[in-house]
Parts: C-alpha cells; structure tokens; sequence
C-alpha cells in the first residue's frame, strides 16, 4: 500500500499551508484600538462563548490550512496505490522486476520462499497493461549477461517459470545496477521492484560503489518475503582432515564444524558422514544457541585414489544447507626398499633398525603409510627397484655395478634416493659411481667421541620436507641430538651442523630426488634415532622423496568461485571436459601459463553455479595418472545458510542516496489497484471550502 | 414643511447646532406644532409682576385697571403653583462621551434633557437639572420661572462629560434631598450594575416619585459593528482592556446586551417606572412622545 504523486514538483505547494497560520499571527499583531464604554458587555460575551468561540477559530485556521494543503496535493495528483501492486495508468511504465534466487530464498517465507516469490513477480508481470515494459533479473548473474525490457507478458512469464532457485549468494550490486542500466530507456514511469528475503549475507558482500549504474529518482520497492517462525538454522561451516594424510586402509579422521545460526540449542542433530556415496558413520551431536561444535569421523579408506564424500544433517524443521560436499585422495602405501650395509645378527644392532622403526612404528602392515622392505646389499642387484617409491641406502659400502645405472634410470623417472653414511662407506666409490646424481661429493669422514658431537643447527625451514620444523617442540628436539662423526661433503645444506658442514643435502635427478645424509641411519655416529624428531623427520623426507603425495582431504569451493587446475603443459589448446552435478559438461580451454617459473597449462572453470561435485575428463593423450584430481567439490556458501535479514535502517544507509522501501509480499497479493485521489481530493476541497466559508460567515 | 419636521429631531442635525437652548427650542417647537395644548393646567396663585402685552398673550390676562391707570396694556404675571416639578438627571460620566456616529451620547442626552426642561417650564410645570458622575456635578432646582431655562442650558453647558459611574449611589444621594414629590427623570447608559441603580431608582418611588427612565445607548453599543481584531479599552477603567473579534462574539454580544435592556426594563415595570430605551441614531421626538404619552 503506498502513495506516489504524478506532478510531485507541486509539492513544494504545501509550504502554503503554513500561510493561514502566518496571516492569523501577522492578524494578532495589528491591532486596532477602540475606547468603548461596554466593555463589560465584551468581557461577558466573550465568557459565554469562550470554548465554542476557540473552537471555530481554530477549526477555520484548520480549514483554511486544509484547503491549501488539498489544492498542492490536487495539483500533484497523488496516487493510491493497494496492495504493492503495479501501475494502473498514468502512462506507460517501464518496470524491471529483480528475483532473488539465492540459495537463503530456499529457506525464506517458512520454506516456501522462492514460490512466494515468484508468485509476486508472476502478479507483478500479470499487472502489467499495453505499452508497459518490464524486465525480469534473478540475483545470481555476474553482470555480462544480457537483458532488455519487453512488453510481451508471456515471454516474461516463461523467463520466470525458468529461472531456478542458485546454490549461491545473490550478487545485488550485479542486479540491481544491471535494472537501472535498463531503466535508462525514456518511459512515463520507472520502477524496480525487488523480491528478496532481505538475507544479510547478500547485503554484506553489496556496495553502492561497486553498482556501475545508480538513478535515485527510480524509486525502488523491496517486497519481503518474511518469515512467521523463527527455524531451528545451521550450516556445515568446514570439513577438514584431522590426521596426517590418507592412506589406504588407514585410519582417516575427517572433522565437521557445524554452525548453529539460531538462538536456540539445536539438539540430536544427527550429522552423517559418506564416502562415495556410502554411509560411514553418524552422531547426534548437539549445538549451542549462536555457536558451533566439531564432530570426528574415523573410517578408512581401502581403495587408493580420489573419492567423492558428504556430510549430511539430518533434522526435522533444520533450515540451512544441511549437506557439504568434499573429495578426498587416498595414498597407497609407499614402498620404501631399505638397503642395509651393516646388518647384524640382533635386529637392533643392524644399521637400518631405527629406520625401519621410524618408517612403520608398529610393524603391521595396516598401521603406516609407509611399507619398508629391508634387503642386504648382496640383493641390490636383484632389486626391481620400480616396485618402490623410495631406495635407502643404510651405510652400504659400494655400489654393484649394475645397481648404480639402474639406479640412475629410476631416479630419472622420478624415484626417490635417501642415502645414510657410515662407517662401512667407500667415499671414492659413491665420488666415483654416483658423481651424476651425489648432492655433493664426500671427502674425508670426521669421526669423533660422543661427547664432542657437533649440534645441528640451520634448517631451511621453507623446504617441504623439512615444514614439520614449524613445530617447536621438533625443532628443539633436532637441536638437542649430537652427530660425532659424519663425512665432509661441499654443497648447499639443508641442515647444517653447528660448525658448518652440511647434515642434509639434496640433488634432484630427472623427476627424481637425491637426499644425502651425512651420518648414519642408526646411533652409530650420532643420536638422532633416539630423539623425537626422528620419526616425522625420516617420515616427512621419505614423503618428499616419495614425490610429496600422502593423500589429502579437499573441502571444494564456495558456488560462484572459480577453480583453477594446473595441468601438464601438453595439453595446452585443448579442453577440458567438466560434468557439473546436473550432468551438463562444460568444456573449458586449456591455457598457457607463462608467469610461473615452470611452464605449465592452466584450466580455470567459472561456471560453478551449483553445489555438487564436478567431474573431470582431461583430452585424449594426457596422463591419467598425472596429479589432475577427477573431480572438485562445490558447496553452497556457508553463510548463505544465515537467515538473518538486514534492517531497514542499515538497509537505507546501503542504499542512500536511493530511496528505498520495503514492503511485505502479502500485501502484494490483497491485489494491486491503484486509485487516483485527485476527485476525491477535488471533493475534499470544496467541503472544506464549503464548511470555511460557513463558519467564517458566522463569526 | 414635512422635511423640515424631520430634521427638528435627526440627531446628526441637532449635533450641528451648537446652541443647547436653540436646540431644545427646535425640538420641542418642531414637536408641539403638530400635537394639541396640554390639559394640564396650573392655576396662579400669587400675583407675580406686570409686563407690556405683546400680541399672542391672551386677551384675559389683561389687567384692565392697569389699563385704565396707565393707559397701556399690561400683562399680569403670576408665579405658577405648579402640581409638577420635574428632577432631570443627567450622566456626564466618561462612559457617556462616547459617539460612534456624529452625536455622543453625552450630547444626545443634554439635547434631550433641555428639550424636556424647555417642555416642563413651557407648560409652567417646574424643572430643575442634576448632572453626575460617581457625585453630583451641579444641582439646579427645580422652578417654574419660564426664564429658568437659561440656568438649566447653563448647568449642562457648564461641564463636559468625565470620571466614573456611580449611578446607584447618587440615585440615593439624591433621593434623600428631595423634599417635594415629583418627576424624576434619569437620562443614563446605565453602564453600572443594575442592582444599585434600581435601588436608587425605587427610593424615588419609595417617596411617591413618579420616575421615567431614558437608557440611552450608542447604536454601536447595541450592534457592536467593528470588523477585524480590536483592542477595546474601557472609557472609565483605562485598565480595563480586552482584545476580541467583534464578528466572533457579535451575536452573543448582543444578546447579553438585549438581556441587560430586557432585565433592566422589567424590573422598571415592576416598580411602576417607565423605561425608555434610547439610542442616539433615534429622532429626539420619540424620547419626548415618551414623556408627553406619560404626561398624557
């Protein structure tokens, strides 16, 4: 229900309302004196008819201002509108109507939402008469797209029953300057109309200066679709992995945050976690009023690979998205051919001992990520070394022949090499036989006691293998342990020892990587086996060693984000196919990447409007087990699920200078006729005439 | 002759006439010529003097004997023992200076007062003159010498019309001075309480006084004809002061002042004494006619 005026220049007439008041004060002080005997006569009369007296005075000063107040009104001939409903005449209209289709609309209007709101935009083109234009806009455009006012309404009724409710947050910036953009165009009157659930989280990501177009003179009608409840309102907020890495058949801890938006607990919310489409497991968890609890999934994945998972809530009346997808990649175990020069009766003893510990703590096959075959160096030769991801070579004295030129074709297709000295070792030989793929050329071996070991003491903390010494108490755990004897080496340490000479030293071959530690993999020459650090150190060099893969866990990209996959750089010019979650592929160009330092290609796929997972098929040719994941996952945006509305207040202080104005969807629907108040004003007018001009007589 | 009638009693005619005793003369004149001799008739007692007969004087007062001594003819004077004698009270308060339209009611009211002492001394009765405010301004007893008339024309001449009303009270003063029944005649606005007044009025009637009354009023104090917001002050009380649209309160206005007139006359009835409300726009032969009408 609204008024709005066709000449509304005129109503700066109702400053002249205010001059009876001006011509009765400026009366009140010009006086005229009269020297009159009856007084008394006065005095009594005006004591008889005191009350009835004010009373018509002030009902004429009332009149009279009426009168002027009726003929500006008059002359700016206002409009009765009921209902919000549109335009009944005064020229041809051009009217855009905008259409939140934010995923929050889905939740809007005690879960009917988006209906009402496409009720109201259908009533809203249905009103429309001939010459009357009109544009439809939904809230999830990226501003290219392209629209024009129409006058046919059934071209406008088929682009609305098309138009779906997004996954995504309402881009209003992007609509709302796209609708005024449009109302450039000449036309008897302009109008935007919004139907919106006024969601906050559309209003926080708007700016009035990122609009590229704004008309203040357009008036602009909010119709709120609100709620009558206030809904049980939560979200999953993040799915993260909380043990290191995936392997399969390993024990794999996935933890959901999951948010409580409402001001009420939200209790035996059962939250569901499943892995390629398989339930896994299920709690019922407990959310405090405006705050968030992490629920601990513990499942194993038993097949290597990229998988697909979801957590679901489950709970009646829940209002928010209740699913949240991921991917995960699972890591096969990594097979680690362990060499030992120096093997001993008692297991302890042998020099690959601590390694082998380090590497698979508990001895089981399905514990560790890292699966350790020992062998001594009379089986080098025998060794298929591409059955592994990694070769230790434990204080081997020399080389076979044989081994060293299929150890160098293993590391050019991108095996792993981590050699520990000794006091077995044969400097010339490895000088001699791995010159091509040593970090560094040993020199002479520096022995020593115990007791005057030399303290490790520069990390290259920016490494990726060495990224665990952001743990403190690692980093003074590999501070504390003492190397007393090692060799000499020259080259680029990564880990020093307190006097200079290298520790830890890398060369990388081909595709594959050399590690050379300087000491011996047991406690033979220093006592880093017996220190914490050991394990994750000789953990995370294997990894490294191993080409970096432990398995991961993705939470996927907010609907609207882009999602940029690096790609051999073969396939530069072709496309990559993508099948969205509403089986549409999608193919994207494949690019050059030319800033980065290595040449690689570049895919960057837009179009992830909706939540879901989106599946890959990389160009005939490519590698299919390169490092591209099959799949990606999209979620709603987590704070779309927020069904907090934005006040008036703080919605015009947006909006200003634009005038705005919010009015509910049902009044909308009472209908929408529109009444031109001048013959009653006219009417209005002439009674109050009438009724000044009989009063005024009788005083 | 009709037109010059009329202009015997229009008050904005008699305003222009300065004379108090040409005026009266005027009137009166103008009013016998068209209305038959009094029956009322004094009757001479003592002989008075002698004066040469001019023509007009009846043939039968001529004294024969002083014919035959001197061989003129005289007239013989006698002071008139008159069954009337006429108290006229006039107001001269401030409240009486007041003249919307050309006359003042001060005027009006001592052109009436002399015209009526000219009629009661031309009929030989005899009339005296009390002018007042809130006391008595000046005193003229009653006489029925024919040249009295001078006196009572200089008694009201004397002194223009000032101070407060007081009428009640001197009604009183001077009903307790009266020595001789007679006719009180009171010419006033009467702007007092009424109370006082008709106390006054009654010891008049009380000593076996008859008493007719002439309210005389200003038309605009009847009508209240201003227009726009005015300031009226008081003639009398210069504090008193009141700021009112005349068109607002017109209606009530008069009303108040009809129920003033009506209550004021009613009460005058009750007490057997004439009422005769006068504005100065009236013609001065329709306060006289009262008077006649009452002499019969």
């Amino acid at each position: 229900m609204s008024v709005f005026f066709l000449y509304p220049a005129f109503l700066f007439g109702l400053a002249a309302a205010s001059l009876p008041i001006v011509i009765h004060l400026l009366n009140r002080r010009r006086l005229k004196r009269i020297r009159f005997p009856a007084v008394r006569f006065i005095l009594l009369s005006q004591k008889r008819i005191s009350r009835s007296y004010r009373l018509r005075h002030w009902l004429l000063l009332a009149l009279r201002t009426l009168a002027v107040i009726c003929l500006a009104l008059l002359l700016a001939n206002p409009i009765f509108q009921t209902g919000a409903g549109l335009f009944a005449g005064g020229g041809p209209v051009a009217l855009v109507v905008v259409l939140d289709n934010s995923l929050s609309m889905k939740w809007a209007g005690d879960g009917n939402g988006f209906k009402q709101a496409k009720e109201a935009a259908r009533l809203l083109i249905s009103g429309l008469n001939d010459g009357d234009r009109a544009a439809l806009i939904p809230t999830n455009i990226d501003g290219k797209e392209a629209f024009r006012l129409k006058g046919q309404k059934e071209i406008l009724l088929k682009e609305l029953e098309a138009i779906e409710i997004a996954d995504g947050t309402a881009n209003l910036s992007a609509a709302l300057s796209k609708a005024y953009e449009l109302l450039q165009e000449p036309a008897g009157e302009k109008e935007i109309r919004f139907i919106t659930d006024m969601g906050l989280t559309g209003w926080d990501q708007f700016s009035l200066a990122s609009m590229k177009r704004v008309d203040p003179s357009i008036a602009l009608k909010l119709i709120h679709i609100g709620r009558k409840q206030q809904p049980l309102n939560g979200s999953i907020k993040e799915i993260r992995l909380a043990s290191q890495g995936i392997g399969v058949n390993l024990p794999v801890q996935i933890e959901a945050a999951v948010a409580n938006f409402s001001d009420s607990e939200i209790k035996d919310l059962l939250v569901q976690l499943s892995i390629d489409g398989q339930n896994k497991e299920q709690k019922l968890v407990t959310v405090p009023p405006k705050g968030e609890t992490s629920v601990s999934f513990q499942t194993r994945i038993g097949q290597p690979g990229a998988h697909t998972g979801q957590v679901t809530l489950k709970k009646e009346n829940f209002t928010g998205n209740a699913v949240a997808n991921f991917t995960l990649e699972a890591q096969d175990k990594l097979r680690v051919l362990v060499v030992d020069g120096d093997p001993q009766t008692a297991l302890v003893q042998s020099e690959s001992f601590f390694l082998i510990r380090a590497l698979n703590p508990a001895g089981e096959r399905d514990t560790s990520l890292f699966l350790p075959t020992v062998i001594v160096t009379d089986g080098l030769n025998a060794a298929n070394l591409d059955s592994y991801q990694v070769v230790a070579l434990c204080n081997v004295a020399a080389l076979p022949d044989g081994f060293v030129s299929k150890l160098q074709n293993y590391l050019r297709q991108g095996g792993g090499l981590l050699i520990f000295l000794g006091d077995k070792i044969q400097p010339e030989n490895y000088n001699q036989k791995l010159a091509q793929v040593l970090p560094a050329s040993l020199r002479d071996k520096k022995t020593g006691a115990e007791a005057t070991g030399e303290k490790i003491d520069k990390i290259d903390f920016t490494h990726p293998a060495l990224q665990i010494f952001a743990d403190a108490i690692l980093q003074e755990s590999v501070k504390s342990a003492r190397v007393w004897s090692y060799a000499r080496g020259a080259g680029k340490a990564l880990i020093s020892l307190a006097n200079g000479d290298p520790l830890l030293l890398e060369q990388k071959v081909g595709a594959g990587k050399v590690m050379l530690i300087t000491t011996s993999a047991d406690r033979d020459w220093n006592d880093l086996p017996v220190k914490t650090v050991y394990l994750p150190l000789i953990q995370a060099l294997t990894q490294y060693l191993a080409g970096g893969k432990r398995g991961s866990l993705d939470g996927g990209i907010a609907v609207g984000a882009a999602k940029e996959l690096s790609l051999p750089p073969s396939l530069v010019g072709k496309n990559l196919r993508v099948t969205k979650p509403d089986k549409r592929n999608l193919d994207v160009a494949i690019a050059a990447e030319k800033d980065r330092s290595r040449a690689t290609a570049i895919a960057t796929i837009d179009e992830n409007d909706r939540a879901g997972i989106y599946r890959l098929a990389l160009p005939a040719g490519a590698d299919k087990d390169g490092d591209v994941p099959p799949f990606y996952a999209v979620n709603a945006p987590f704070l779309e699920s927020r069904l907090d509305e934005i006040s008036p207040r703080e919605l015009q202080a947006k909006l200003t200078p634009i005038r705005a104005q919010v009015i509910p969807v049902e009044t909308l629907k009472e209908g929408g006729k529109r009444v031109d108040l001048a013959l009653p004003l006219l009417a209005l007018l002439i009674v109050t005439l009438l009724v000044e001009g009989w009063l005024g007589q009788r005083f | 002759m009709a037109t010059n009638d009329k202009n015997y009693f229009d008050p904005k005619v008699l305003a222009g006439i300065a004379n108090l005793g040409l005026r009266a003369r005027w009137v009166v004149e103008g009013l016998m010529s068209g209305v038959h001799k009094s029956r009322a008739k004094g009757f001479s007692v003592e002989f008075e003097e002698h004066r040469e007969y001019s023509p007009g004087d009846e043939i039968r007062r001529i004294d024969w004997k002083a014919l035959g001594k001197f061989d003129r003819y005289f007239i013989k004077e006698y002071e008139d023992e008159t069954n009337l004698r006429a108290y006229l009270l006039l107001d001269a308060s401030a409240s009486m200076n007041y003249a919307s339209d050309g006359i003042s009611k001060f005027d009006y009211g001592c052109t009436l007062t002399a015209s009526l002492a000219y009629l009661i001394l031309k009929q030989q009765d005899a009339a005296g003159v009390v002018t007042f405010s809130n006391r008595i301004e000046s005193f003229v007893p009653p006489r029925a010498k024919r040249d009295y008339l001078l006196q009572i024309l200089h008694a009201l001449e004397n002194r223009g019309p000032a101070g407060e009303t007081n009428v009640g009270k001197i009604l009183e003063d001077i009903a307790g001075q009266l020595r001789r029944r007679g006719l009180v005649i009171l010419v006033s606005d009467l702007l007092d309480e009424p109370e006082p007044i008709l106390k006054g009025l009654r010891q008049f009637r009380f000593k076996g006084n008859d008493v007719i009354v002439f309210h005389l009023l200003d038309q605009a104090e009847l009508d209240l004809p201003f227009d726009g917001n005015i300031l009226f002050e008081d003639l009398e009380a210069a504090n008193l002061q009141i700021i009112a649209d005349p068109r607002a309160i017109r209606a009530t206005y008069q009303t108040v002042v009809q129920e003033f007139i009506a209550d004021m006359r009613k009460q005058c009835h009750a007490d057997s004494i004439d009422y005769q409300l006068i504005s100065t726009s009236t013609p001065l032969d329709q306060a006289l006619a009262s008077y006649l009408s009452w002499r019969g």
